[in-house]
């Protein structure tokens, strides 16, 4: 029952239905907020999964996520953290735009992509320094920075990212992947980066198959 | 607003194109076959002449005659559940065509003769599209007894689809066995004519003449009430005037003619104003179906339909190319288009190339597609406050933090179906994707939903008792030999009677 009426608010982009059944649920010790994840898992991945049979589209999956992520954020998290626990995740992933290109909505269709297939995203926004991905990705324990990049005058600094990264002995806690229209697999391994994606649906596999 | 309407004439083009047909019409007449029509034509009012058996129309007959022509109508499926309108104004999507060959590719040339289970096919995958609305006896059933084909074509209607069907009205007898085995479907001829089920097809033979054979069959269709495309197949340059404005004026008072036969047949009879005529090609002579002079008859075919207020038919996804190539592609769209843009209301000939001698079931899929694409087209850009969306824009300009844009508003959700034509079979994705799924072009993706159509398709269920009734009346029409045929259309010896056909004039 309880899954239902979570079902039908994450469909319908019941931001505040969705924060209020949570909320009281873990108020009435009904579910506790571990386990609300799990189910909140298990609707992104039918959600997940109807997109790909092309029975929905991408606004539907973009909304059901940006529904998820605020009732995560707002209720859910806090409430893991007073529990003195921390949330399980898919996985860390630390996600811009390097610096000098301002370029934002293919990075950002990466990360609801990644969001809405159980990731967690730190998305930096564009125009980001090279130690900026990298003081983010140490703070909160990332497994994967993703630069994104739409300018050739700008793809160097996806280099200088994993310069940076070697400099500091870092290089290899960190899974780096590059994207974005001028790039290209011959780039990736040109600049010492572990992968590259063409789409935001590659990018999801990429990530995966890097992470197992 | 909706996407412009194009056109060819202007309003004293299409007045000086009417009175010029009027003329024809008056001066020199249709040469009408059989002897029957002619009475009846003369009866009300047209000149005859009986040796060369010209007819000649009156203005006045054909003024009082058009006020009878319907300006809409529905067609059902068999069973009546899948029903659309035809009227003035909408577009709906058809196939038609004379493929005697169909797309093979285990075939060395690719194309091969069709047969009765390739006819079964394109029935089946019609039934399972979404902007195709109509089939019609296209794929030739090669391995069918050619006297019997409109028999058997009747039963794999009724056993293959949920929409309605068509068919040439060529002659008497298998227009009334039609008639008959729809009866026997819908449950009864009453059924029948409130609810009609089948198109009737009579073509002209350019330029002005009408065989017997024809209006013999014109005469059982409109006597039942199913709407009947009038449409001649004029080429210009050898068939009619090389000059577009002369096909359009002679093309005009044949299908004029055949829709004044229908109202004397039976007032109320439903029809389409129509055209399938085309160009000849001036270096061999042959047609020209998807040249883009085609499209500028069909044009004009639009307007003169609009201004005698009766639903239009016009060919569309036509080409003269032989293979899967961007002549099939840019003839097909180009057709399709513009037929579309001048308001063509049945728009017909999806599936089929080379000149619509051949079908690819892969192309049917396709056409269903650009059908989709077509009408999005017409639909132009709808501006309102809605549409506008000022309050979406702010919101998502001004929200200030990494990864805010419009995909995940509900304004997107609400709007993208209407606004976005979300194709099925147009590869839009990255080179990496696209290589993932296996390099596919657009041929191959279609002949993988068209396998899919195929295996998952559920027949309609009919009765055994309909089902037995059928399976006699085909036994019946098999038994018959081709001479019994020519002498029940008169062809030797121009008697056109046989029983239970006759067609009275007051008959409603």
């Amino acid at each position: 029952m309880f899954e239902e009426s979570m079902k039908k608010a994450i469909l319908e982009w019941d931001e505040d239905g969705l924060k209020k059944m949570c909320q009281s649920t873990i108020e009435n010790k009904e579910v506790s907020p571990v386990e609300i994840i799990k189910l909140i898992g298990k609707i992104m991945q039918f959600v997940g999964d109807r997109f790909e049979r092309e029975e929905i589209f991408l606004p539907d999956l973009v909304g059901s996520a940006n529904t998820v992520k605020a009732a995560i954020d707002e209720v859910l998290d806090p409430a893991i953290k007073i529990m003195g626990e921390e949330r399980k995740t898919r996985g860390k992933v630390v996600l811009g735009t390097v610096e000098s290109d301002v370029h934002s909505i293919g990075k950002d269709l990466v990360g609801s992509f990644l969001f809405a297939s159980g990731f967690d995203i730190y998305n930096l926004g564009v125009d980001v320094p090279a130690i900026k991905f990298i003081e983010k990705a140490e703070e909160v324990g990332a497994q994967v920075i993703a630069l994104s990049s739409l300018l050739t005058m700008s793809m160097d600094f996806q280099r200088q990212v994993i310069q940076e990264l070697k400099e500091r002995g870092l290089r290899n806690k960190y899974k780096v992947i590059v994207g974005g229209s001028p790039t290209s697999e011959e780039w990736a391994e040109k600049i010492g980066a572990d992968g590259w994606a063409d789409d935001a649906i590659e990018a999801v596999s990429l990530i995966k198959k890097l992470l197992t | 607003m909706k996407l412009n309407r194009i056109n060819v004439l202007s309003k004293d083009e299409l007045q000086t194109i009417h009175s010029a047909t009027m003329e024809l019409l008056s001066t020199v007449g249709i040469k009408i076959d059989a002897q029957d029509t002619r009475d009846l034509l003369e009866k009300h009012g047209a000149e005859i002449d009986q040796k060369t058996t010209f007819v000649k129309f009156p203005e006045t007959l054909v003024k009082e005659q058009l006020k009878k022509v319907p300006n809409s109508f529905k067609l059902h499926g068999p069973d009546g559940t899948f029903n659309f309108e035809v009227n003035t104004i909408s577009t709906q999507f058809a196939t038609i065509g004379t493929p005697v060959k169909i797309y093979d590719p285990n075939n060395k040339n690719n194309v091969r003769k069709s047969l009765l289970e390739d006819m079964i096919k394109q029935i089946r995958v019609v039934d399972s599209l979404e902007h195709i609305n109509n089939s019609h006896v296209d794929v030739w059933p090669n391995d069918v007894k050619y006297t019997a084909l409109h028999a058997h074509a009747m039963y794999q209607w009724v056993k293959n689809t949920r929409k309605p069907y068509g068919l040439g009205c060529y002659g008497k007898v298998a227009s009334q066995d039609m008639i008959n085995m729809a009866s026997i479907i819908v449950g009864g001829e009453k059924e029948l004519i409130n609810k009609p089920r089948l198109v009737g097809f009579f073509n002209p033979t350019s330029p002005l003449h009408f065989p017997q054979i024809m209006t013999n069959g014109l005469s059982i269709f409109a006597k039942y009430k199913q709407p009947t495309i009038i449409a001649p197949e004029a080429l210009a340059g050898s068939s009619a005037p090389v000059t577009l404005a002369g096909l359009i004026t002679q093309t005009s008072a044949e299908t004029l003619g055949g829709i004044i036969l229908a109202q004397l047949y039976n007032p109320g009879a439903p029809v389409f104003f129509g055209t399938v005529s085309c160009i000849t090609d001036m270096r061999t002579g042959n047609s020209a179906l998807g040249s883009i002079e085609t499209a500028l008859i069909t044009t004009g075919v639009a307007q003169i339909a609009r201004f005698y207020n009766i639903p239009s038919r016009g060919p569309g996804s036509i080409t003269e190319s032989k293979c899967f190539d961007l002549q099939n592609g840019f003839e097909r769209l180009q057709t399709l288009m513009l037929a579309a843009q001048a308001g063509i209301n049945y728009i017909t000939c999806a599936g089929t190339y080379e000149s619509t001698l051949a079908e690819a079931l892969e192309l049917l899929v396709i056409d269903d597609e650009l059908a989709g694409v077509v009408k999005r087209a017409l639909d132009g850009i709808t501006v309102n406050e809605n549409t506008i969306g000022l309050d979406v824009i702010e919101k998502v300009a001004t929200a200030g933090k990494p990864g805010a844009n419009f995909l995940g508003e509900k304004h997107t959700r609400e709007h993208m179906k209407n606004e976005l034509y979300i194709p099925k079979l147009i590869d839009r994705n990255r080179r990496t994707t696209w290589r993932k799924k296996g390099s596919k072009d657009i041929i191959t993706t279609a002949r993988e939903k068209v396998d899919h159509i195929l295996q998952n398709f559920k027949p309609p269920e009919i009765s055994a008792e309909i089902e037995a009734q059928l399976k006699e009346y085909i036994k019946n029409v098999e038994a018959r030999s081709f001479e019994y045929y020519k002498k029940a259309e008169g062809i030797s010896d121009s008697s056109i009677s046989i029983a239970g056909t006759e067609i009275k004039a007051d008959e409603k």
